[in-house]
């Protein structure tokens, strides 16, 4: 299925989902039984990007150990795209949260690129690069900070309490970037190097998906869930 | 004719006297009626209010009551009270209780009996003493006097002991009932202080009503509320006039709160906090800031001024904001500390400045403006003369968005203009061209020169002041006009030659300019020049200089410049001497209709206002075929002109006394500066004030790439490092492209400059220097330790004079090396605290709550003054030699030092 060319659509999704904190849907979690499940794959339309290599320019003893190549747009043999996030959008019960992913920052790279954390739970922050990291969050629904994270500290705890995308950056290394991804409910995944994903344990119905990308931007998709069933979503996305 | 005589004694008047009487009694009545109800209508909105006020009251004391009852430890209280009572009424506590306080009563006899004979005897004693001395003044043996003397002295202190014990008995009596009575006393005090609510509300019924009855309640009698604000007006023979309001006989609630949502007049003052506690009107008065006819209670439009010939009727919608002015020489500053009230007249004298109308009109307080448009003395070698009578005829056509305003000539006068303007400007222009040569290097055709100049002027910061293309915008003066010009089309203008030398020294070409340095090189200068020379249109114009040298033409147009008051705005040459040529508007608030001419015009209602807002609007409308007018167009919106009308209101001419004003050496400090950095658009780049920074919507991606907020300057900065900075600027932020230009600041600017920022951070003394026997090689110590690699790593970012960091500049942070003359000491810890909350989004991240614990013993606050100890003393060699033999850099590694810390 061919889907993301057309600008407008991107823009009102854009629209809906800033509005995503504000509306801040209640949040049930249970037990799912006989619960479905949505997967597939994201890929590039067109032809892959080649990987940028990353120069450190700083602090190479830690950051230059091996090289690092750009992760704002990864996209494998397949075609598949690295790093997208796909979510429910419009989901208000379901599965217990999982476990909050950690962020680690690892020669001078956010490990994950995309960490994805609950409403509301601490986040995670590691820093054993020996080096003195900042993290620079960008964001709106949540307060923004600058945090200097030394040597010493090696571990620290950063609460989200209301779903956004945030950029986080370390103003002292400028090629790090990162996204930390906040959502009120456990139905987001991020896509793997083949750009594949899966949602499972959905409740049968219909449901709104948002496919989101930290450069190609976002759009959505309907999917419809069967008691049991496997939902699959092939979204393709473009250079906009 | 013979008429019938009747008797005048049998004559009836009775129908005349009652007619009169009935007369009589009707003019009483009505007399009365006029009196006490017609002509005060004052009193009908008093008693509504006192109503009112009751009724909210009433209705709060009910809520107190009920939030009394639900609360559960005023009724304990309650019951801890009552049985404390219940204890000592009756049995045998009650019969002990009773013997006491009839003991107390007779203790209290004796005591006041032994203190009265103690009295007496003192009087006494005072007599002897007097009898003594005389005896030895007569040189009389006083030997009788002195017995008599020591028997009294004797009795005295007997005296004494019996008072003293008589009064230790009453007080033990006293405290004995006081324990017994202490549960009650107790209970007592603790409910007052619950009721302290009820009571207050309670007491504030007094105000409002009369209770003569048991259910029945009356309005309180009106009373007129007067206030007299002494020495605030001048008489006409210039004697002290005291200001008289009665406003708040009708107005009563307009200094209460809780009276938000009532309609007029018995609503509480909008903004309470802002507006009435910072102006009481029992200290300003009312119409010091809204006018009317304050004495005045007969009516509603009598006491509002409404009437004829009243020359100061209430002002309502934006110009009541007009007075603010009177007392707030700062407007700009209270206008943008507070956001709600005073943006009109804000705006509108910013406008007022901005525009040049200062170039025609005087008005007091603002003669001492900056002409604003360039000078014209050389302009012979600047301008294309075919483009200077189209400028001079329409310059709106050229550039939509420029100041300089439409004079409505035609193009023979243009031309006029423009033949007298090379004239003068030749031999100047000349010998400036003479010592100016043809540059070399520049190639409008050559594409990668003329790239290089569009990335330069971005980067720069030109775009900060200019637009590029007409759909560029940069700093705005109003809604639409630009403060500095596009330049689209400047190259249709002017040549290579003269751009290429402007850009390079401004004042070298014209000595006054706001147009900065920006200490550009010779490579940099060509390229952009070669830029700027592609920015045009097809049109192509003629070379007129020859015909333009009809000295005919030039002396119509030498008639047109002195007549339309070019030299307002321009420095001419040999207009120097010339005066405004309009009218002084330092009274024109105050002006009649009678003093407003407004031609043949039939369709403008004759009023102040709209004849004002008419004549900003269409400047030529009320010209007549006699009487000419000379105002050019400034083509402003809607609301930029309603905007510069409130700024004329508050121009009436009149003076508050000083002590009623919010002026101070501050104040001053601040209107100075802020006209340099308005007439040298520093809020181009910097947020000062929380405005301006009107290039930052170019750096949205990464803000740290945009010129520094000027946020708190003041308070951060070294005062003598600030003016060395402003003469002289030196990069501080090494990632930044932009470039801080030379504005080659006089001496009285660059120091006016500095005490704006200083007045802003309300310092009144702005010297803060580092005090380092204050400090120890301990802390210091600690401090560099506290920013080496293994805790902070302050210089992975900072660079420490030639110490540079590793990357890139663009991931650099201020050299460290310059805080000692830079930063105020104070500043410095408070920016370590939570550099996010002095500069939001700064790159500086935040290190605390989060110190080290092997530091100082974990104490954060001495780790954020060591550190700041630490930079202040950076490149210091031994700074404490003179006072200790060592440095006490000694130690390897941090835990080693730490630990021989004692604080």
């Amino acid at each position: 299925m061919r889907m993301m060319n057309s600008k407008t659509v991107l823009s009102l999704v854009v629209g809906a989902s800033l509005s995503l904190s504000s509306v801040a849907l209640g949040y049930d979690a249970g037990a799912v039984s006989n619960g479905g499940s949505i997967s597939g794959t994201i890929t590039f339309a067109g032809d892959a990007p080649e990987a940028k290599p990353i120069e450190a320019t700083k602090d190479a003893k830690v950051c230059a150990q091996t090289q690092k190549y750009d992760e704002s747009l990864v996209v494998g043999e397949s075609k598949g795209i690295k790093n997208a996030v796909v979510s429910i959008s419009n989901i208000s019960n379901g599965k217990d949260f999982g476990e909050a992913m950690v962020l680690d920052q690892k020669e001078c790279v956010y490990t994950p690129h995309i960490v994805l954390t609950p409403a509301g739970s601490e986040l995670e922050i590691l820093n054993n690069d020996g080096i003195l990291h900042n993290i620079h969050t960008y964001s709106e629904a949540n307060p923004a900070f600058n945090q200097a994270q030394p040597k010493f500290k090696k571990k620290l705890k950063k609460k989200f309490d209301n779903p956004e995308y945030v950029k986080v950056t370390c103003d002292a290394h400028n090629w790090m970037t990162g996204w930390i991804v906040v959502m009120d409910h456990p139905y987001y995944a991020v896509t793997d190097g083949e750009g594949k994903f899966s949602l499972g344990d959905v409740p049968a119905g219909e449901y709104e998906v948002k496919i989101w990308h930290e450069t190609l931007g976002e759009t959505m998709q309907k999917v419809t869930v069967e008691a049991g069933g496997d939902a699959s979503l092939a979204v393709e996305l473009s250079q906009s | 004719m013979a008429r019938r005589e009747v008797d005048d004694e049998k004559k009836s008047y009775s129908g005349v006297f009652l007619f009169a009487v009935g007369l009589l009694l009707i003019g009483s009545v009505w007399s009365v009626w006029d009196d006490a109800i017609s002509r005060r209508p004052w009193k009908k909105y008093q008693a509504e209010f006192s109503m009112l006020a009751y009724n909210q009251t009433m209705a709060e004391i009910q809520a107190e009551e009920e939030r009394l009852t639900a609360d559960s430890s005023y009724q304990e209280t309650m019951a801890a009270l009552e049985s404390a009572q219940t204890d000592i009424a009756g049995g045998e506590g009650g019969q002990h209780l009773a013997t006491l306080q009839t003991e107390l009563a007779a203790a209290e006899m004796r005591t006041s009996d032994a203190e009265n004979a103690l009295r007496i005897v003192r009087s006494e004693i005072e007599a002897a003493w007097y009898e003594y001395d005389h005896a030895i003044q007569l040189e009389h043996s006083t030997k009788d006097e002195k017995s008599y003397l020591d028997a009294l002295l004797a009795e005295a202190d007997a005296r004494e002991k019996v008072f003293l014990a008589e009064q230790s008995e009453r007080d033990r009596i006293e405290n004995e009932i006081n324990e017994i009575n202490a549960r009650v006393i107790e209970a007592q005090d603790s409910l007052r202080k619950m009721h302290q609510q009820k009571d207050f509300l309670t007491q504030r019924l007094d105000n409002y009503v009369m209770q003569p009855l048991p259910g029945l309640v009356l309005p309180a009698i009106p009373a007129i509320t007067q206030v007299v604000v002494p020495e605030f007006d001048r008489s006409n023979f210039d004697t002290p006039l005291a200001r008289v309001d009665r406003c708040q006989s009708c107005h009563v609630g307009i200094d209460k709160r809780g009276f938000e949502d009532q309609p007029n007049p018995h609503k509480t003052h909008p903004q309470y906090d802002l507006l009435m506690a910072n102006h009481p009107p029992e200290s300003f008065g009312c119409t010091s800031c809204h006018n009317g006819q304050g004495v005045a209670t007969s009516s509603v439009d009598i006491a509002h001024g409404y009437v004829q010939f009243w020359e100061h009727p209430l002002l309502l919608g934006p110009k009541m904001e007009a007075n603010c002015l009177s007392c707030h020489t700062d407007m700009q500053t209270v206008a943008t500390r507070n956001t709600t009230v005073g943006q009109h007249i804000a705006r509108g004298e910013k406008l007022f400045m901005q525009l040049g109308c200062t170039g025609c009109h005087l008005v007091e307080g603002y003669g001492e403006a900056k002409k604003i448009g360039p000078h014209l003395r050389r302009v012979a070698a600047k301008s294309d003369p075919a483009w200077m009578v189209e400028w001079v005829t329409n310059p709106h056509e050229f550039r939509p968005h420029t100041r300089m305003p439409h004079f409505f000539f035609t193009e023979d006068q243009g031309r006029a203009v423009t033949a007298y303007l090379m004239k003068v400007s030749m031999e100047e222009g000349q010998a400036w061209l003479e010592s100016h040569p043809e540059p070399e290097g520049i190639d409008s055709t050559n594409a990668e020169l003329v790239q290089k100049g569009g990335q330069l002027v971005n980067s720069l910061g030109c775009r900060a002041c200019h637009g590029f293309s007409s759909e560029q915008t940069a700093t705005m003066v109003g809604q639409n006009k630009n403060h500095a010009p596009n330049l689209a089309r400047v190259a249709e203008k002017t040549n290579a030659r003269w751009l290429y030398h402007w850009i390079k020294n401004p004042r070298d070409y014209s000595p006054d300019t706001a147009m900065p340095d920006l200490r550009l090189s010779d490579e940099e200068a060509q390229a952009i020049v070669s830029y700027l020379l592609t920015l045009k249109t097809e049109i192509e114009r003629p070379d007129i200089r020859a015909e333009l040298e009809d000295p005919d033409l030039v002396l119509e147009g030498e008639g047109l410049v002195r007549k339309y008051g070019c030299h307002g705005c321009h420095d001419i040459p040999g207009m120097e001497r010339e005066a405004r040529i309009g009218v002084e508007l330092t009274s024109f608030g105050e002006k009649s209709l009678e003093e407003l001419f407004f031609g043949n015009r039939t369709d403008v209602p004759h009023t102040w206002e709209d004849w004002t807002y008419e004549k900003v609007n269409a400047p030529r409308g009320y010209a007549t075929e006699r009487i000419e007018q000379l105002m050019p167009g400034f083509n402003l919106s809607d609301e930029d002109i309603l905007s510069v009308r409130v700024f004329l209101k508050s121009q009436t001419g009149h003076h508050v006394p000083e002590q009623f004003t919010a002026h101070s050496d501050l104040t001053d400090a601040i209107v100075k500066g802020q006209r340099l950095v308005q007439y040298y658009n520093c809020t181009g780049c910097h947020v000062i004030e929380g405005g301006g920074g009107d290039i930052r919507p170019l750096y949205l991606d990464n803000p740290s790439f945009a010129p520094p907020i000027l946020t708190g300057q003041g308070k951060k900065v070294q005062p003598d490092w600030f003016y060395g900075f402003l003469k002289q600027p030196i990069p501080i932020r090494p990632w930044l492209e932009l470039r801080m230009p030379t504005f080659h600041f006089a001496n009285d600017e660059a120091s006016s400059i500095v005490d704006y920022f200083n007045a802003l951070s309300k310092l009144d003394i702005p010297y803060n220097y580092f005090d380092r026997s204050r400090t120890s090689p301990e802390m210091v110590h600690a401090g560099e330790v506290l920013m080496s690699e293994d805790y902070f790593a302050c210089f992975s970012c900072h660079q420490q004079g030639d110490r540079k960091p590793e990357g890139p500049p663009a991931g650099w942070a201020p050299d460290l090396a310059l805080a000692k003359e830079r930063l105020n000491p104070e500043w410095v810890v408070e920016w370590i605290q939570d550099p996010q909350a002095l500069m939001p989004g700064t790159n500086m991240p935040t290190f605390y709550p989060g110190g080290p614990d092997d530091i100082l013993a974990g104490d954060e606050d001495k780790q954020i003054v060591a550190m700041r100890d630490y930079i202040m003393l950076l490149g210091i060699d031994d700074p404490f030699a003179s006072t200790n033999g060592s440095s006490g850099t000694e130690a390897d590694t941090a835990s080693e030092a730490i630990d021989e810390f004692q604080f």
